[in-house]
């Protein structure tokens, strides 16, 4: 086992350790958020996180990365990404000034031809970025929306997590030294394959409770009322239950929480509901939602029977 | 590491007493049931359960549950089978009691769980509350499939071409490309001593286009089915990233089923996953579903949403109109495919599709390949 992999496992060597390192981080990890993080350190293999929108997903690699005090590697994922784009490119600008620079003081080809298809030339990508660890340190790997990706790039990304190398044919292959802490999430707008799943602890991430949700707004909003908080963390969990096309995650909360401590709420009512609404919700055909059912109704901790279609 | 780890004698590392071994062949045991309920455990998965076992103490029941579940579930549907099983198994272990476990998870037609989720995660509301005239048959597929329409592949595969017209962010290699690639060019001309002696050109990729398909398969749309199948089956083969789904009362995704290698897995497969085939229609829902799952993410620019339905809904028209304008801004164009328009007499007066038709851009029929191949001179216009 190496060196640096024994510090990801000194830090989350049991379920409370991991709580209390987030905790320390401002990140409150439920119980079997806290076993899974420790399970992948301890078996090295990557965790899949998926869970709707805005349930914090992303922010849990973050506070690995914090945590371990390594560099975050981000790869964010989007309908097209080529796999090559995602390990590494030359520095064209650069290889062309080292031939010119060449041309005054002639060497021989095959030695130009090395050097400018050496290590400095190259502009190294998350990927391989992840795998090289520069520094001798293992860093956490977040692959944000993995579900956004085609599944060509799936096919890719399962070769790279289950070898942990990746090629540069003019230089060669570089292997993972440490293996990087790897965290994937994703909104599940498309079911990944089976090939990949099996690689990954899965965990599912749902919205947190009333009192979580209370705990996390007392953390990450400071100065703010604790009968506010409670009120907030109520009004979301309704708000939830609203067949909205965006469902508000915490981050909206959050926001949401801000904005009222800004304009020195202390207690929410339906104008201000009105109001604010802008933090919580998106999308105008959602707003209307919100009128229609009347914000007195939602703060009563009604979401309309008719909410859904 | 990981095989370093495979080759480590697990039994033996297993805390606790002389009950190891007890507990060794118990999750075994386990693994098996899962298994029979249809969840993929394979022997590289087993291992790591009992790598994980290792680091978690075992008499935490929640601990032991959690360290069982992330390794083995690998969907949210699965964490519920999981649960469901885990209870009945180790719950019965408590009372010393060693009896085999029964599982009713495999619902016969008649008798079904409602909670178990054959539709996906963002399926939201109770199911039963459209459940009214649903009619869930495991309808023999096969039976009523007629086998290849000969000149229906060459059909979507003209249709395939034609809207492929986005250009991409992403270049390819081109003789003619506009833009000098830098990279390849490069490579290239190493051999000539870094002299530029060949250009390497290229120029942006096509983008294809995605098909999103929302196919009633309510009992009114039954006699097109054989028809539509094949379509479904061959524009899911023409555009690689298209998802399509099935509707009548509820709505359930068939894109992998149908992404299988032949005709009659697919169809064994859709057969099981669209139970109310041949049920009543609710588009209202159906679209609403749509909305928030498939197409809840990825450019509406490259999206073409497909519906095909005759329009007969028993939903509310207040529904399916929003929900309509919603998806035509999901989408870059929605085509509705009607099988009965250009059958005589017939007028869009169906309630469902009266409400739909303004947000519409092209309204089509298809019922055969003749009317295909028009559709398809159409779509090529989207």
């Amino acid at each position: 086992m190496s060196e640096s992999n024994s510090a990801a496992m000194q830090a989350f060597s049991s379920v409370e350790a991991v709580q209390e390192a987030f905790a320390r981080e401002n990140f409150i990890a439920d119980r079997p958020l806290a076993l899974t993080v420790m399970l992948a350190a301890r078996l090295e293999k990557p965790i899949l996180l998926e869970g709707e929108a805005g349930v914090g997903k992303t922010e849990v690699a973050k506070v690995v990365a914090r945590v371990l005090d390594t560099e975050l590697v981000r790869l964010q994922c989007y309908e097209g990404l080529d796999a090559q784009s995602t390990i590494y490119e030359w520095n064209y600008a650069k290889q062309i000034l080292a031939i010119r620079m060449a041309e005054s003081a002639p060497q021989e080809r095959a030695v130009l031809e090395r050097s400018i298809f050496s290590d400095e030339f190259l502009l190294a990508r998350p990927l391989l970025r992840a795998i090289r660890d520069s520094g001798g340190r293992p860093v956490t790997l977040l692959i944000d929306e993995i579900d956004r990706a085609d599944e060509e790039f799936e096919a890719f990304l399962l070769e790279v997590l289950s070898d942990y190398q990746v090629t540069v044919p003019e230089i060669g292959t570089f292997t993972a030294k440490h293996r990087p802490f790897v965290v994937l999430t994703s909104n599940r707008t498309r079911e990944l394959s089976d090939a990949l799943k099996r690689r990954c602890l899965y965990l599912w991430i749902d919205y947190p409770t009333h009192a979580k949700e209370r705990e996390i707004v007392m953390r990450k909003v400071p100065g703010i009322e604790q009968a506010l908080a409670d009120q907030i963390a109520g009004l979301m969990h309704t708000l939830r239950e609203v067949d909205f096309y965006k469902r508000p995650g915490v981050a909206e909360t959050l926001d949401w929480a801000r904005a009222l401590v800004g304009l020195n709420v202390s207690r929410v009512d339906p104008t201000t509901l009105e109001e604010t609404a802008g933090c919580i919700l998106k999308y105008k055909d959602d707003i209307e939602r919100l009128r229609s059912i009347g914000p007195a109704k939602i703060l009563s901790g009604d979401a309309g029977t008719n909410a859904r279609p | 590491m990981t095989a370093e780890a495979a080759n480590t004698p697990v039994i033996a590392e297993l805390p606790g007493d002389g009950s190891n071994t007890n507990l060794f062949g118990r999750v075994l045991e386990f693994c098996r049931l899962l298994k029979s309920a249809g969840l993929n455990v394979t022997s590289g998965r087993m291992v790591d359960v009992f790598r994980a076992l290792n680091c978690v103490e075992v008499e935490r029941r929640d601990d032991f549950r959690v360290a069982l579940r992330v390794n083995l579930a690998a969907s949210r549907e699965e964490e519920e089978i999981f649960e469901r099983v885990f209870e009945a198994f180790w719950e019965g272990d408590r009372g010393g009691d060693s009896a085999p476990v029964e599982l009713h998870l495999e619902p016969s037609s008649d008798d079904r769980t409602p909670d178990v989720p054959e539709t996906p995660p963002y399926v939201r509301g109770s199911p039963k509350q459209y459940a009214r005239d649903e009619v869930l048959r495991d309808k023999d597929l096969a039976a009523q499939w007629p086998g290849e329409l000969s000149g229906m592949k060459a059909i979507l595969r003209e249709l395939a071409r034609r809207l492929a017209t986005r250009p991409s962010r992403r270049f390819r290699a081109a003789r003619r490309g506009r833009r000098i690639d830098l990279r390849r060019s490069m490579r290239k001309n190493v051999r000539y001593g870094m002299d530029v002696v060949e250009l390497t050109r290229s120029q942006r990729r096509i983008r294809k286009t995605r098909l999103a398909l929302l196919c009633d398969v309510s009992g009114s749309m039954d006699v097109y089915n054989p028809f539509l199948l094949r379509l479904m089956l061959g524009l899911q083969k023409g555009f690689k990233n298209s998802r399509t789904a099935v509707f009548s009362t509820r709505v359930t995704e068939i894109t992998r089923a149908l992404r299988r290698q032949s005709v009659h897995e697919t169809l064994a497969e859709v057969g099981s996953l669209a139970k109310h085939w041949s049920g009543g229609t609710d588009i209202g829902a159906a679209l609403a579903n749509f909305n928030r799952g498939i197409l809840r993410e990825g450019s509406a620019n490259s999206t073409v949403g497909i519906i095909l339905s005759d329009g007969y809904d028993q939903g509310d028209p207040a529904i399916v109109r929003r929900e309509m304008q919603a998806l035509s801004r999901r989408t870059r164009a929605i085509v509705w495919i009607n099988p009965l328009l250009g059958t005589e007499g017939y007028a869009p007066v169906a309630q469902g599709m009266r409400s739909a038709l303004p947000y519409v851009d092209y309204f089509l029929p298809a019922y055969d390949l003749p009317t295909l191949r028009a559709l398809c001179r159409t779509l090529g216009e989207v």
